[in-house]
């Protein structure tokens, strides 16, 4: 039988358990219950929270909150990037009735209907960083030029592996999803600048790594083996940087492989330095969280009219290389 | 048929049959037949850079099966090693960046991140130990709760990215010196060959078999139970950690998405290694091998050019002959 | 080592109730060095339940367990274990998927000598060896030692964990319907196990519904009905009539 004791440290064991477990569970519903304030409310529906890319985001969309004075719900799956985990987060964001909401959706088609059912709530829909397939019901899109990020990634690999017409070069491409808008943006421009002015560049393969850096490095681990002759790697965010960079460091092949990365996450700008990242090309999710939350605020005090809305906005991407300055790295680091 | 004949396809079926039912002997076939084919489709595999890529993917996966095999041999479960390998790499990366930044001697700073990751993991095995011994929870429900607590709290801590700063030499030691292998890789072998005596050869072994076999027995017979169970849950948290440094030494840094669902590849190693979910049944030797072969059909799909999403099919599919074997193993002893 | 007709295992006024339910109400027994105790009567439940207060299993709700006159009180069935009472449970007392004298010594390994003794490693020639002529002493056919014990037919497992009881015990040996689901053949080599057991001098408490085999091994009598002991006599005074009637209560008791 236990003793008295014994069973009392298990209780208090138990209720720690549980307690850690609750605790996590009112932090995440403590945010919708702004919602009953007067002020306006805006939802802020993103990928993963985990993501550093989308720390950056809320850093910036707080700061604007702040200043407008509006409350600001924000909303993710904890670390999963995923219309699964996604749409019902939604649902439920909706039910809180927000008088606006940006959404990054996971998912071009799949989060398409979770528009719908916004603005047939009558609440406005702004979409930043990737965008559903119809834009005919949002308000914006805003976005940082992913296809010219591409295009950027494309010129910074040519004078990494110093291209010459005539030569053969192999590169490969990491991703994390064969749909996030993102990425396809991203993968496109790269092609489509490689077509035109690199066409001695080969994508000799591509693989994706669900925003797992170890994946992406067993990806990248694996490819080096494939291909003796690679001359670069192009990874598309910040998860496949990470994996790459420890892959190419732990090979010895740093500085003879160019690799181009994507996203200014604090230990990939430091490896710039370290000579192992060629190039990272950063967005500035800051920026484009401040002009979602500016433009609704705008909509709705302004009688709900598109006059000052541009439907489309692009903030362009920033190559970060050692010649960068110290300040302008310190600038575009996401912040963690 | 004569009755001669017939009697000798009987013996031909039967050692056929126990033949199949040995399943480590399956293993290796199934095994080679994979090394077979991805070499037919791009003869680059057969070769120690690959294996090497193999080897540098199966330190993680075999340590938190390792714990696993002795969890599900005792009747359990233990679903919150890969959420327990992203939180102690996590912890042991905020460690070894604070001790960077005050100049301490890099071996130094990997020891002490080693023993912090061991630490943080053996920790999260004894919570399991206790809600599952005292608070008489449900080993699944159990650390299913520790999966989420351990999961969100890693999140929480790094504010979802990785935390590098560390020792520049961490990475370094992934790199392989001794043909194929590297240190953190000799380590994981080395450990697990002692373990899997423990498991074959020693008390603790047959104490673990003994409870997921008949646990009234193992108590009427004098075992402690509830405290050799604690061991069990404690030694599977404390490979996860040791998982969760293996990790940071391959990254340079601890990602807290590191080990995300590792739990799925440790149960699927432990049941193609023909260990029984009801317990009692389990060899150290499948585990290992059905680590190793998750971990080659990861490398052989990349190196084929096949998106290593087919995996997950590829393992559904060595599962489901798995569970096969056990029964055509329990008909052959029948026979 | 107590003589032959000392009180070695007594229990006086024992009950157990489960919350409202009542098992055992003020029971009272005893068994003496060299003889056979039967235990017959009632439901399974209660009897199993006795069984289990008498091992250690369980801690009964109020009354005392006397080893050789000296007050116990079993926090675990560890405790009787180690006081020299082993317990043959019903079905249930063996590790189905491990070997014959992996069972035979389960929570008594033997290890091998030195640094790898000391961390747990076992002596499994030693144990195998020793097993097979434990068991073999007792006077059962017994199968290879190191085959799983859910390979071995029904009386080949209960040979082997009346082995296991007989070759641990020093003072009192419980068996809860060791003979059940044997063949006669089996049965009776059960029953010769038992005879030998009391030649020893150990004390034997044998739990059974088949009634022959009770009046053919046991000393005395105890008759439990409705969770109370009706009876308690020496086997001489029953026949197979008078002991069913007893059990059934058209015989009355006082």
């Amino acid at each position: 039988m236990l003793s008295p004791r014994k069973t009392r440290k298990a209780r208090i064991a138990a209720l720690f358990a549980i307690g850690t477990i609750s605790l996590l569970v009112v932090a995440g519903l403590a945010a919708p219950a702004q919602a009953a304030t007067k002020k306006l409310t805006i939802a802020f529906v993103m990928g993963a929270e985990a993501d550093p890319f989308f720390k950056a985001m809320k850093v910036g969309a707080e700061a604007e909150a702040a200043a407008k004075g509006v409350s600001l719900i924000w909303q993710g799956d904890p670390s999963e990037y995923s219309p699964a985990t996604q749409i019902p987060i939604v649902d439920q964001v909706l039910a809180q009735k927000p008088d606006g909401l940006v959404l990054i959706p996971t998912d071009p088609t799949a989060l398409q209907n979770s528009v719908a059912k916004a603005v047939a709530a009558n609440i406005p829909v702004i979409n930043v960083d990737t965008h559903v397939g119809d834009l005919t019901n949002v308000l914006s899109f805003i976005t940082g030029d992913n296809a010219d990020g591409g295009r950027k990634a494309a010129d910074a690999m040519a004078k990494a592996i110093k291209y010459k017409r005539g030569t053969k070069y192999q590169v490969v491409v990491g991703l994390t999803s064969a749909t996030a808008t993102t990425n396809v943006a991203r993968l496109q421009g790269f092609q489509t600048r490689i077509k035109s002015s690199y066409p001695g560049i080969k994508i000799v393969d591509k693989a994706y790594s669900q925003s797992q850096p170890a994946k992406a490095n067993t990806n990248v681990s694996n490819w080096l083996t494939k291909y003796p002759k690679l001359n670069g790697i192009f990874a598309i965010d910040g998860t496949n940087a990470s994996g790459a960079a420890s892959a190419l460091q732990a090979k010895g092949l740093t500085g003879k492989i160019a690799l181009i990365g994507y996203d200014a996450y604090k230990t990939n700008v430091d490896l710039i330095k370290k000579g192992v990242f060629t190039a990272l090309i950063a967005q500035n999710p800051a920026a484009e969280a401040k002009l979602a939350i500016d433009y609704l605020v705008t909509y709705l005090t302004n009688g709900r009219s598109k006059a000052d809305i541009k439907a489309l906005v692009t903030i362009p991407n920033v190559v970060l290389s050692k010649t960068t300055s110290a300040l302008d790295l310190k600038k575009y680091t996401y912040v963690q | 048929m004569t009755p001669t004949a017939s009697w000798t396809f009987k013996v031909f079926v039967k050692k056929l049959r126990m033949l199949l039912a040995n399943q480590q002997f399956l293993l290796l076939v199934v095994l080679l037949a994979m090394i077979g084919f991805f070499t037919a489709l791009n003869p680059i595999f057969f070769s120690s850079a690959v294996f090497g890529n193999i080897l540098l993917d199966w330190g993680p996966v075999v340590l938190i099966a390792v714990g696993e095999t002795f969890v599900v041999i005792s009747g359990g479960i233990d679903l919150s090693v890969g959420a327990n390998v992203g939180l102690s790499g996590v912890v042991a990366a905020y460690a070894m960046e604070a001790m960077t930044n005050s100049h301490q001697g890099q071996n130094f700073t990997i020891f002490i991140g080693l023993l912090v990751a061991t630490g943080v993991g053996t920790f999260i095995g004894l919570i399991n130990a206790l809600l599952i011994t005292k608070a008489r929870i449900v080993p699944f429900i159990a650390t299913l709760a520790t999966l989420g607590a351990a999961g969100g709290m890693s999140i929480v801590f790094t504010g979802g990215g990785p935390i590098a700063g560390g020792p520049d030499k961490a990475i370094t030691l992934s790199v392989p010196w001794l043909g194929p292998l590297s240190t953190p890789g000799i380590v994981v072998i080395i450990l697990v060959t002692v373990i899997g005596l423990f498991l074959h050869k020693a008390r603790f072994g047959r104490y673990t078999y003994a409870i997921g076999s008949n646990s009234f027995a193992a108590r009427i017979a004098g075992i402690n139970v509830q405290l050799h169970l604690t061991k069990v849950y404690a030694l599977s948290g404390l490979l996860a950690g040791l998982a969760g440094m293996y990790f940071y030494l391959r990254l340079g840094s601890g990602a807290p998405t590191s080990g995300a669902g590792g739990e799925l590849d440790a149960i699927a190693a432990v049941v193609i290694g023909g260990a029984s979910l009801s317990g009692g049944i389990g060899r150290m030797s499948g585990t290992i091998l059905g680590a190793f072969i998750l971990t080659t059909v990861t490398s052989g799909l990349i190196i084929i050019g096949v998106a290593p999403d087919w995996k997950q099919v590829v393992v559904a599919v060595l599962i489901a002959a798995a569970v096969l074997v056990q029964g055509l193993r329990s008909s052959a002893r029948d026979i | 080592m107590a003589k032959i007709g000392d009180i070695l295992l007594e229990v006086k006024n024992i009950s157990k109730s489960y919350g409202s339910v009542v098992a055992l109400t003020d029971v009272n027994m005893n068994v003496r060095a060299g003889e056979v105790v039967g235990l017959v009567g009632d439901n399974g439940a209660v009897k199993s339940t006795l069984v289990k207060v008498l091992s250690g299993a369980y801690q009964p709700t109020s009354g005392s367990i006397f080893l050789d006159g000296i007050e116990r009180h079993w926090a675990s069935p560890h405790e009787a274990i180690d006081a020299g009472i082993e317990t043959l449970y019903q079905d249930s007392g063996l590790a189905p998927h491990l070997s014959v004298s992996a069972n035979v010594f389960l929570g008594r390994e033997k290890t091998v000598p030195g640094l790898l003794g000391r961390m747990g490693f076992l002596s499994q020639k030693y144990m195998d060896m020793t097993a097979h002529a434990d068991l073999d002493r007792v006077g059962i056919a017994v199968p290879p030692s190191s085959r799983s014990v859910s390979r071995l037919s029904g009386g080949q497992r209960q040979a082997v964990a009346i082995g296991r009881a007989v070759s641990w015990a020093s003072k009192v040996i419980i068996l809860d319907e060791p003979t059940n689901h044997l063949g006669a053949r089996q049965a009776g080599e059960v029953l010769a196990v038992i005879k030998a057991v009391k030649a020893r001098g150990l004390g034997v408490i044998f739990i059974s519904h088949t009634l022959p085999h009770v009046l053919q091994v046991t000393d005395r009598i105890v008759v439990l009905r409705l969770g109370k002991a009706v009876c308690n006599a020496p086997t001489s005074e029953f026949d197979a009539d008078r002991l069913l009637g007893t059990i059934t209560g058209l015989i009355e008791t006082t």
